[in-house]
Order: structure tokens, then C-alpha cells, then sequence
């Protein structure tokens, strides 16, 4: 049983495909919870919702490649900006004006391209965990090997691969989160996103995974054009997306850091309490200075 | 001794009345405190000032008729329009172009009407208690009062009193104490109502009676225009047991500004005064709310990522706590070596744990002086510890606004509070902000009334007494532990106040007991023949110390103690007399007989007292309980009307048989020496000092952590 329902929910359809959102109703403002990785869908927003939804009104949305979303198969389906025009066509879906919105990993990248391309849009960007081109910084701790070709080894990072996918999704997606939740005593987190990634499947994966980054000229405009405020959590136990992503992407849009002493990269998920109590004070701030009035 | 001294001060003059207004502080953004004048004056704010200057430019000032201010005789320039007028000249006097303002009583209309016409200067109004006429409905008797305001009549009664010819005759005062006594309706507030009482003093019936006889010329249409009419935010702050603004008015200004209203159940109309940590918060959040300050970047740590942390108040009257605290955190840390120790702690204390190497929070810095205070409250040897006590409240609820934010940030796994009255307090009196646990260690319980307090003194110390056990009672989670460092037979008998439990039933009740901690191991016979060699103790003289601590009060003992020499050494001819000034009293200013030693500082003097054959000392626990430890002879004199050191210090040496009690006031020289005599010819059958104390106290706390 889920902690809470939402109130309707619907689909939006851009160039035939089909994105499902949720809405929970409650006063304003607004607050857009984005999709991440299609690895799993808005249920990985569980512990947030129920509590969010109680002060302000909610919008969620699955990513294409999961949920009930639709599964492309072309992989330029998955460029960032359908992820961001997705987000647009909710927001109008559900007759959104504006909203305060949050992101975590990849879609801490989108919600940031999303305040930066649409700033009409967006009051306030919450950046959880942020794996973003927008700012470059070396990844201290993993070097990917080659993602399509197929590699006699399988241990740690080499299960991040094409070959590997198709043979053993179940034994990736299992990695892959052991890695993502690296505070201890987290099995429970660990199941659930490993279960969402059995929502989908290797292909469409791979599919999103093949997809061209954004064109650095493009992330330039976007990151310039973020005037919103911003709020920057990161685990400082990172193993996906390092510390240094969120410091210099707080500093780059003038945001403040929460840093989470020995956290890892989902904390909306591991640690739910503070960082539902961070972005609740974070939409209180951004409504006392006037923004959302 | 207040918490805060301003910065600048200055006057306003309008149309030949000066009006006296100070500046605290230098940040951003400008906050105007606004008394209800004239009955009392900015001294009403001294619980918020220390707390708002640490973060904003706090300006305040008299008003018209109050303090430092002219009271003028004309009707005409008590009229609500010279108040705006004040309200702006002190802005524009202090170079603000835009502040918010805090104000109580009535002195919110005159901010109502200030933000109304110059929006461009006011931000925002914190309203406390709002006196907007009109509003709501009005006290029954404050209405009967009015109606008989030109009674002539010759004695009126209660409300009544509320009458201008009775002022005329005298009975200003009367009605002054019966109105603070009336609004005061939350227990235990005899300091709040006595500092209301005093300020209300200062001004003159007549001009009390001109500001009464003010004419608003305001009508209740035109009052709830002016409040719909307000741009900037509005917060209104309204004790639910207001007698004087009923909080009806309190919620219809709220209604008409659509301004956030904070109820405080069970609060009066003294609440700046009597709720002053409540007061404060709400106050900082609504000026930082409006201030549109970025959000701060901050850490937050896993909970099973955290290092444990205790944060160690250590009390700052005398360094003995000092000594004992290290002593405990040493024995601590034998018991949980991950934990990390900090110190929030002051002057002299902090001395003493810099050298030797513990950690000293950064914030230690904004505590306001203790120490500074106590010696600001001594006469000669005469201190009246429970007075000096009360009248510290503004220090202490600056120094727990301090605290306060340290644990909020610091997430401490227990707080251990040496006897830090302001922590185990507020927190009683604001349960919601206790953070960790927490440990209250002290070596005395009860406030004790002194003879020359008369029956006044003793209900005062009652009320005191009895706040202590209703808040103990009402919120036993406050104190996680409360360790009394003796036994229980160092716990006087004496009842705590009519109608209330022994001292001594009481605190076997609510306490643990660590046995005495002196912080230190006397030495044994080899290691004092050592000792006195190398302080150059020769053998066959007889070494008497006279000290009297670390701290400015004694220096009447110094001198009264060296005339005593001449008349000790015709008895004593091998007696050799050291006297150590401490730091405060330089060596050069006592002038003394031949043959008396005289030096300054000593380190360690506890070690010095240790080997002496004589020691004459004041009547601190700390001091004279080291010397019964050693199982040195020693004179102690006392601090006249100091109930510790007249009750308690002295109720458990005579428990273990040491020392030998003097009156500084009935003491001559002669008697001085004589007493010297006869107790260095006593034989020594102290009762050991426990040496486990420290060991027993950090078991107690560590089944906390």
C-alpha cells in the first residue's frame, strides 16, 4: 500500500509518446518531483510525496523508459531536453504556472537545464545528488570501461556495460545500487530501486544510455539562464556522482549546500526525514521572498 | 551588570524635547525597539538587546516622558503624532533609512502609524501585546477605572487606583505596584514585576497623567483603516492572559494587517520581560524572514556517521569548577575515547582549559561576563549571592540565547552543565529547545534567605524554591541527570521555603550523588617535604597563605588579615605570612605590615594551599574544601549575605570538622590572630575527602553517551 494516492493522474503525449504524471492537490505552490534515471520511475519519490503533499501540491511524472511511461526504442527519445519538455508539458497539463522542482541525479541535471531553459517556469531548483554535465568535474573514483563493447571481465564497474545488460540486468541492477546506497544497513532501499529496475528492461536502457549528451553550448545557455534559487543536497559518500559536483554546481547558480556527512547518492531515499525537511524549509524561503506569491 | 553597553548614544531634539536612544550592534538589518512610554523606558528591552545586536543594528530609546528623555509639560506634545515624529527622528538620527520595529503596549499604534505614513521606512512590525485603541474588546475594569479617572476620592482601591487626583496625592506608586502585580499572572515573575516597578518610578504622576489624558482623536473606523491599510508584514506576538491588551485586539489586528498571529498560552502582558527566549526567537525569525537573506549552506551528519559529542558548560564563578570539570571530562574520556569535548565556558575558565589543550567553542566568545558581574555586585566583604543572582537575568538569558544556538548546530550527544543556571532554566521554562541530553551538576541546592533580607528575602528565596520544584515536576525529561557533587549529608536540612519539602529530601530525591570532586590528589607526606622545598617552605616556620581566589571581591579581607600579623607573630614567632593578591588586585596597592609577603599571581595556588600550615581564605566551597582534602588549618571568613558560603559551604565543613568559620564584620585583628593561634594548635580530624568523585560523576554521565 502506498503512504498516499494521488488525486488524478493522466498522460501527456509529445511526438506519440506517452508520459503518465500524478498529481496530489493542496494549495500552492507546486512542487515537480522530475524523473531520473529510467532505471527506476516517481516511485523512488515515496517517502517524499506523502509528506510534500500535506503542505503544497505535488506533481509527479514517470520518465520515459519506465513506469507507465512509454519505452522508446530510438535513442535519441532519451535526449535530456525530451526529459526537460516533458517536465514543460506537465506543468502545463496540470495547469501549472510555476513551481519549485526537484531533481535527483540525472534528474538534478534536468531540473537545472529546466530552470535554466524555461526560468518563466521554475521558482526555486532543489539539485539532489546531481550527476550533470553543466559543471565539469573528474570523477575521482570511476573510470567506466567501454559501455558497448564486450569485455571478459564482469566485476565492479565492468558490469556497467551493453553485453553485460542483456546477460545479467538483474545482477547490474543489484551492483548498481549497492554502489548508489553506500551508507550502511540500507537493504531495504537497495530492494525497492532494484525492483523498479525490473519495471524496465535492458534495451530501453541501453537505448537511453546511447543517447547523445547535450551540446555543451546548449548546457552553457542553460546554466546562464538559472536565476531561480537553488539548493544543492549531496551525500558526501557519493559513489555515483562525486561531492565536488554539487559544491561547484552550488557555486556555479549561487546555491546553498546541504551537505550529508556520510551519505550516499539517493538520500531523498536513505536519509527521507532530512531531506524532506530540507525541502520544505527550502520552498518556505523561496515563498517568504516573494517568488511564489 | 547589564549584558550589553551600546555602542552609541545619542540625543533627538524636537521642538526642545530630547529624546535619549542608544545603538547596539552594527549588522544589517536596522531593528527599532519601541517601549510603551512613558511608563517605562528601553531598559524594557534588556532580555531581547544582547540577543538581536549579535545579528542586526538594534537602535532603542526613551520615549517622551521616560529615562534618559525630556518630560514635557504641554499636553499638546504628548500627542500620538510626536511619537511617529521620535520614531522617525531617532531613524533618521542614526542614519536608517529603513528599520523594522518592535514594539509593545501601545507603542504599537504609534509603529501602526509610522509604517502608515512612510512605508518606504518601516519593513516590517513585530507587534507585542498591541495597544491599537478600539480593537476588540476593552478590560471591564480598565473601563470602570476610566469612567472614575476625575473621581476625587480619598483611598481607592485595586482598579480604581487607576485615578488622577490619588496620583496627585501620592498614590502614583500604589497603583504602579498593584498594575504590574495585576498583569504579572504567570507564576513565580517578582523580577520581571520589580524591573517594571522601577522603571515606572522613574517618571512623574503628572506626566503620567498627561499621557493618560492623551487624545487620539482616532476613531475605530479610522483605526481599522490604518491597519488594512499596512504594506509591510506584520507579526503579532499576544499572551492569551493578557489583562491589559485582552488578546482579542491581538487577533482582530492580525486579521485586519493580515499579519501572522503568535498566541502564547498562559502569558501576561509582560511578555519581552517574562517569556524573553520565546520572545527572541520569534523575533529573529520574522526580521530574517523579511531581511530576504540568501539560504546558508550547511552540514548535516548521518546519524550513525556521527563522532559523539558532548558540549561541557562549565560554570565561571571561580576556576574551582574549572578544575573539577576537567577533571570529570578526563575520567570521560577514559570511558568513551571517541568522545569529543567541547567547552563553551568564559573568562577565567577558559584560561585554564586553553592551557591544558581543550577545545573551546568559538561562540564562547559572545558570553557575556559572569564574572564581570559578580564582582560588579560586592561591597567590602559583603556580596548578596541569591540578589546578585536575580539580577543577573538579562546575563543569563543572553548567555543561553548563545547556547541555545550552539546546540542547535553542534548536535551534541549530552550537554553537561556545571551549575550553567540560564541551561537547566530556559530549558525548564522552553522544554521544546532542549537538544541532547543533559546533565545538571551542582554542589548546592536552594536558595537560602539572609537575616538582613528581612521577610521579603525569605519569600523571595520561597518563590524561587518552589519555581525549581514545579518546573523539576512538570518536565522531568529536562534533566537526563542531575548530579550533586558531595553527598547527601552535605545537603542542609533547612526547609526550601514554608509549605515545601527539606533541602535535604528533596535532593536525595532528584539527585545522583558523585561524592566531592576536587580535581586533584592531595599529596602524601614525601611529596609535601618536596613540595615545601621547592616553594622555599623552610622547616620550623610556620607558612600562613591568605588568598582570596581568582576573583576582585576580597580585597577587604587582604587587608583587614594582614593588620592581624603584628598581634600573630608575638604568639607565633615562626610564623611567616604570604598574601596572593590574585590576578585582580595588584601586589603594589596593599599596603601592608613589616615581614608580610606579598605576591600576585601564583600557578596552582591549590598546590601551595596544599603544603601550607596556615591558609586564611574566603568562604568558596572550592578553596576550603581542597584544604580539607590536604587536612591543612584554615580560617574562612564568609562572604557577608552570601547564602552559599554562609549555609551551605559552611554546613558541610563543619560536616567534616574542617576549618574554622570567621565574621568578617565582628573580627578584629586581635581576634584574627588569635583564631590563627588556635587553629594551628588544633589537631586534625577532618573527615577524608572522597577522591573518587570525578570517576563517579563521568559513570553517572556516561550511561548517557
Amino acid at each position: 500500500m502506498r503512504a498516499r494516492y494521488p488525486d488524478r493522474d493522466g498522460f501527456v503525449v509529445r511526438d506519440g509518446i506517452k508520459v503518465a504524471f500524478e498529481v496530489y492537490e493542496n494549495h500552492n505552490p507546486t512542487i515537480l518531483l522530475m524523473p531520473t534515471w529510467s532505471i527506476v520511475h516517481s516511485r523512488h519519490w515515496k517517502a517524499q510525496i506523502p509528506y510534500l503533499a500535506r503542505h503544497f501540491r505535488v506533481v509527479t511524472f514517470d520518465g520515459r523508459g519506465n513506469g507507465r511511461s512509454d519505452r522508446p526504442t530510438q535513442s535519441a527519445a532519451y535526449a535530456d531536453t525530451e526529459f526537460v519538455e516533458d517536465a514543460v508539458a506537465v506543468l502545463d497539463a496540470t495547469a501549472t504556472d510555476r513551481a519549485v522542482v526537484a531533481g535527483v541525479s540525472l534528474g538534478a541535471h534536468w531540473t537545472a537545464l529546466l530552470a535554466g531553459l524555461h526560468p518563466g517556469r521554475v521558482t526555486g531548483a532543489v539539485l539532489i545528488g546531481p550527476t550533470t554535465s553543466l559543471v565539469s568535474v573528474p570523477h575521482p573514483k570511476r573510470a567506466l570501461p567501454p559501455f558497448g563493447e564486450a569485455l571478459g571481465a564482469s566485476d565492479g564497474w565492468a558490469k556497467y556495460n551493453m553485453h553485460y545488460w542483456r546477460r545479467e540486468y538483474l545482477d547490474f541492477a543489484e551492483f548498481f545500487f549497492s554502489q548508489v546506497f553506500s551508507e550502511p544497513h540500507s537493504t531495504k532501499q537497495r530492494e525497492d530501486a532494484v525492483s523498479w529496475a525490473q519495471d524496465t528492461d535492458p534495451e530501453t536502457l541501453i537505448a537511453a544510455e546511447m543517447v547523445d549528451p547535450i551540446a555543451s553550448d546548449v548546457a552553457q545557455v542553460a546554466l546562464a539562464g538559472i536565476r531561480c534559487q537553488v539548493l544543492v543536497i549531496h551525500g558526501t559518500d557519493d559513489r555515483i556522482s562525486p561531492t565536488t559536483a554539487g559544491i561547484a554546481l552550488a557555486k556555479a547558480t549561487g546555491g546553498a549546500l546541504l551537505s550529508i556527512e556520510g551519505g550516499g547518492h539517493l538520500p531523498q531515499a536513505r536519509d527521507p526525514i532530512r531531506v524532506n525537511l530540507a525541502i520544505k524549509a527550502f520552498v518556505d524561503h523561496v515563498g517568504r521572498s516573494g517568488v511564489l506569491a | 551588570m547589564r549584558a550589553r553597553l551600546c555602542d552609541i548614544e545619542g540625543f533627538v531634539e524636537r521642538d526642545d524635547v530630547k529624546i535619549g536612544y542608544e545603538v547596539h550592534g552594527d549588522g544589517d538589518p536596522t531593528v527599532l525597539l519601541i517601549p510603551p512610554s512613558p511608563i517605562t523606558h528601553a531598559r524594557s528591552w534588556k532580555g531581547q538587546i544582547h540577543h538581536l545586536a549579535r545579528r542586526y543594528r538594534v537602535v532603542t530609546f526613551d520615549g517622551r516622558g521616560s529615562g534618559r528623555s525630556d518630560r514635557p509639560a504641554k499636553p499638546d506634545a504628548h500627542r500620538d503624532g510626536e511619537a511617529v515624529g521620535d520614531i522617525l527622528g531617532v531613524l533618521d538620527a542614526v542614519g536608517a533609512d529603513q528599520a523594522i520595529l518592535v514594539a509593545h503596549c501601545h507603542a504599537v499604534y504609534w509603529s501602526f502609524l509610522t509604517a502608515a505614513a512612510h512605508p518606504d521606512r518601516v519593513s516590517g512590525v513585530v507587534a507585542i501585546s498591541p495597544g491599537v485603541p478600539f480593537l476588540g474588546a476593552l478590560n471591564e475594569n480598565f473601563v470602570d477605572a476610566n469612567a472614575h479617572w476625575e473621581d476625587e476620592v480619598s483611598a481607592p482601591e485595586g482598579w480604581r487606583m487607576y485615578n488622577r487626583s490619588y496620583w496627585r496625592r501620592g498614590g502614583y506608586e500604589n497603583w504602579i505596584r498593584f498594575w504590574f502585580y495585576t498583569l504579572a499572572v504567570e507564576p513565580h515573575s517578582s523580577k520581571p514585576v520589580e524591573d517594571m516597578v522601577t522603571w515606572a518610578l522613574e517618571t512623574d504622576p503628572e506626566t503620567m497623567i498627561l499621557a493618560a489624558e492623551r487624545n487620539s482623536g482616532a476613531t475605530l473606523e479610522a483605526v481599522e483603516a490604518l491597519c488594512r491599510s499596512l504594506q509591510c508584514p506584520v507579526l503579532v506576538l499576544h499572551g492569551t492572559e493578557d489583562r491589559c491588551q485582552l488578546p482579542a485586539r491581538g487577533e482582530r489586528v492580525a486579521e485586519l494587517t493580515g499579519g501572522r498571529l503568535v498566541l502564547m498560552e498562559g502569558v501576561g502582558h509582560l511578555a519581552p520581560g517574562r517569556e524573553p527566549v520565546l520572545v527572541n526567537r520569534h523575533i529573529t525569525s520574522f526580521v530574517d524572514s523579511i531581511g530576504g537573506k540568501p539560504m546558508r549552506s550547511q552540514t548535516w551528519t548521518r546519524g550513525l556517521s556521527r563522532r559523539r559529542k558532548a558540549l561541557y558548560v562549565s560554570s565561571p564563578i571561580g576556576l574551582g569548577h574549572a578544575r573539577r570539570d576537567i577533571a570529570i571530562a578526563d575520567e570521560l574520556t577514559k570511558l568513551a575515547p571517541d568522545l569529543e569535548v567541547e567547552w563553551l565556558a568564559q573568562p577565567p575558565v577558559t584560561n585554564v582549559l586553553e592551557a591544558a589543550g581543550h577545545s573551546i567553542h568559538p561562540a564562547s566568545r559572545w558570553l557575556v561576563s559572569e564574572t564581570a558581574h559578580w564582582s560588579s555586585e560586592a561591597a567590602g566583604h559583603d556580596l548578596n549571592a541569591f540578589q546578585a543572582l536575580r539580577r543577573m537575568d538579562e546575563i543569563l538569558v543572553a548567555n543561553f540565547m548563545v547556547f541555545q544556538e550552539v546546540v542547535e548546530e553542534g548536535s551534541y550527544d549530552v550537554v553537561i552543565a556545571d551549575e550553567a543556571w540560564d541551561i537547566d532554566h530556559f530549558w525548564h521554562e522552553n522544554p521544546e529547545l532542549k537538544r541532547g541530553s543533559h546533565v545538571w551538576m551542582t554542589d548546592f541546592v536552594g536558595f537560602v534567605p539572609m537575616a538582613d533580607g528581612g521577610a521579603e528575602e525569605a519569600t523571595l528565596t520561597a518563590d524561587y524554591n518552589a519555581e525549581m520544584i514545579e518546573l523539576v515536576a512538570r518536565h522531568p525529561r529536562i534533566r537526563d541527570r542531575a548530579v550533586f557533587v558531595g553527598s547527601p549529608d552535605d545537603v542542609i536540612p533547612d526547609l526550601l521555603g514554608p509549605d515545601l519539602p527539606s533541602t535535604r529530601d528533596w535532593t536525595t530525591d532528584h539527585f545522583s550523588f558523585s561524592g566531592y570532586i576536587t580535581g586533584f590528589t592531595p599529596p602524601d607526606i614525601d611529596a609535601i617535604a618536596a613540595m615545601r622545598d621547592r616553594f622555599g617552605y623552610r622547616d620550623g616556620e610556620q607558612v600562613c597563605l591568605v588568598s582570596v581566589g581568582g576573583s576582585g571581591v576580597g580585597r577587604a579581607l587582604l587587608e583587614k588579615v594582614v593588620l592581624a600579623y603584628p598581634y600573630a607573630k608575638k604568639e607565633l614567632p615562626d610564623l611567616r605570612m604570604v598574601v596572593v593578591t590574585g590576578p585582580q588586585i595588584a601586589p603594589e596597592s596593599l599596603a601592608v605590615p613589616e615581614g608580610v609577603e606579598v605576591v600576585g599571581y601564583i600557578d596552582r595556588l591549590h598546590r601551595h594551599l596544599s603544603v601550607c600550615d596556615l591558609a586564611i581564605v574566603q568562604g568558596g566551597l572550592t578553596t576550603t574544601m581542597e584544604l580539607t582534602a590536604a587536612r591543612r588549618p584554615f580560617l574562612y571568613f564568609p562572604l557577608r549575605n552570601h547564602f552559599e558560603q554562609t549555609r551551605h559551604v559552611r554546613y558541610r565543613l563543619d560536616r567534616y570538622r574542617a576549618g574554622r568559620a570567621m565574621d568578617f564584620y565582628q573580627s578584629e585583628p586581635e581576634d584574627v590572630a588569635a583564631a590563627m593561634a588556635a587553629e594551628l594548635g588544633r589537631s586534625i580530624d577532618y573527615l577524608p575527602v572522597e577522591t573518587d568523585g570525578a570517576s563517579r560523576a563521568a559513570h553517572l554521565i556516561s550511561e548517557l553517551i
